[in-house]
């Protein structure tokens, strides 16, 4: 069955062509590069709160780390506009590849727990941190579940694509 | 200035500084002198970062002198073999003693010995040996009137022979690693998990002593500090793995070499952190305190660099092919 058409339709678009084939260090490579930098600060800033959550470092007070949320926001807002630009780029590549919506799925469960964290962990403040903790642990174990998985279906996109653009 | 150069100008460094530390750690024991024992402590870590960036410069090195008259590539691969078993046991050694010193903090200056102090010795001893060789089979390449050729590799003493029996060959190492793509795959993904991991705490640790979240005590989430050495421990290993897979196209990469640069500048950094009182300044501040100007440099170096690090890992791809040297 061949690929739908109107993804031939995005990449024969001037701003499709030139994400994917300029030479220029701003094209392609910039974007992947903004996406890298966004999923650090997006998981990063998670799997620390997720570790905390899970008994690592305990000397860390918790209410201070909802700043960090604002981290996970700043990640994941990056990591949304460079995404889309990464699907302009090659839409049949990640349209056309199973893989790529499991990955959507992944990263949408794990925003979903991230933001239960925020709001019912973090910004409740009637709580202890022993309640904190009681609340947010199995929050915590699913949200490191989801990240892992979110960065190996990604990573798996570079390897189990089935065309890299529109077949001729 | 080729790649030559460079592998003649660093690997030096590893082989004495090695040797250096352990004749420091066994002083240390005699003398139990706890200050003599910290500084092998730190120097085989460092030794393991540079002996790293010299492993990495032989494929260069190698490209220089093999079209050369006289010289061995069995000799070279013979050579090679030595230092990725000599790399192993340096980098646990490097591992051990970063535990060494971690534990070693906050306990009392009369601290016991432990499992963890017995393991530096062992490995530091086996480590010694292990370099020389390497220093030996290296020097054999461009020194034929200590031995020649073939009959090296094939005679040996008996000691040599039992080495080398443990001894990888370079060449099915390399292929063990990208027989499979999706072994290739599973490397890449651990090194962004390594990279999440790295960033994640050392970043908001920096971010910490620049002002962010200030209510945080730096000291608490200093003891992040043994994820982030996972981090870049899962890191470490992934990027020996795909350097020795893939040589020829790291070697010819000026995006990868600027990388290496950049993580051993974030070696000095490190040291400049724990060595200079940079650290003592900030480690029992409380919530709402402030930083003082070196430990803010301190982490703001370390951020740029982390960065620096990432990018220049993203564009190793892109500038494959950019060093047109002696392919």
């Amino acid at each position: 069955m061949a690929p739908p058409m109107f993804l031939q339709a995005i990449e024969d678009t001037g701003f499709s062509t030139w994400l994917r084939e300029s030479e220029s260090p701003f094209a392609f490579y910039f974007i992947l590069l903004i996406h890298t930098f966004g999923l650090a600060l997006l998981v990063g800033a998670n799997a620390v709160v997720d570790l905390r959550l899970l008994g690592v470092a305990r000397a860390i007070p918790l209410a201070p780390l909802q700043r960090l949320f604002r981290v996970m926001w700043i990640g994941f807002a990056m990591n949304a506009v460079t995404g889309i630009l990464l699907v302009l780029a090659y839409p049949t590549k990640s349209l056309t590849n199973p893989d790529f919506y499991i990955k959507l799925a992944l990263i949408g469960l794990a925003i979903w727990v991230m933001q239960k964290l925020n709001t019912q962990v973090f910004q409740d403040s009637s709580l202890s941190e022993a309640d904190m903790i009681a609340k947010g642990a199995s929050l915590a174990k699913y949200s490191l579940f989801l990240w892992f998985g979110a960065i190996t279906a990604g990573r798996l996109l570079a390897y189990t694509y089935k065309y890299l653009t529109f077949p001729s | 200035m080729n790649f030559a150069h460079l592998h003649l100008l660093l690997n030096h460094f590893p082989i004495i500084g090695t040797m250096v530390g352990l004749g420091l750690f066994l002083i240390s024991l005699g003398g139990k002198n706890e200050d003599l024992r910290r500084a092998s402590l730190i120097i085989f870590p460092a030794m393991a970062l540079l002996g790293i960036l010299t492993f990495f410069s032989g494929t260069g090195a190698q490209g220089a002198i093999k079209k050369l008259p006289g010289v061995s590539e069995a000799l070279i691969e013979r050579h090679q073999g030595a230092a990725m078993l000599a790399l192993l046991f340096m980098e646990i050694t490097g591992a051990l003693s970063l535990t060494g010193l971690w534990k070693l903090h906050g306990t009392s200056r009369q601290a016991r010995w432990n499992w963890n102090m017995s393991a530096v010795l062992l490995f530091s001893i086996v480590t010694v040996g292990l370099m020389a060789r390497v220093g030996n089979t290296g020097g054999d390449i461009r020194h034929p009137e200590i031995s020649s050729g073939q009959e090296a590799v094939a005679e040996g003493s008996m000691m040599s022979k039992m080495v080398h029996a443990f001894e990888p060959a370079p060449a099915r190492v390399a292929e063990l690693m990208t027989a499979s793509k999706w072994w290739w795959a599973f490397m890449m993904d651990m090194h962004f998990v390594g990279l999440v991991l790295l960033i994640g705490t050392v970043g908001i640790l920096d971010l910490r002593m620049l002002g962010f979240a200030k209510q945080i005590p730096i000291g608490a989430l200093h003891r992040l500090l043994p994820w982030a050495m996972a981090g870049f421990g899962i890191n470490l290993v992934t990027g020996v793995m795909a350097f020795t897979g893939m040589d020829q196209y790291y070697t010819y990469d000026w995006a990868f070499w600027l990388k290496m640069l950049a993580i051993m500048l974030l070696g000095l950094n490190v040291a400049a952190f724990y060595l200079t009182d940079a650290f003592e300044s900030v480690e029992h501040l409380g919530p709402g305190e402030d930083a003082p100007p070196l430990a803010k440099f301190i982490a703001a170096t370390s951020l740029f660099l982390w960065f620096a690090v990432i990018t220049l890992g993203r564009y190793i791809q892109s500038f494959s092919d950019t060093i047109a040297i002696h392919k």
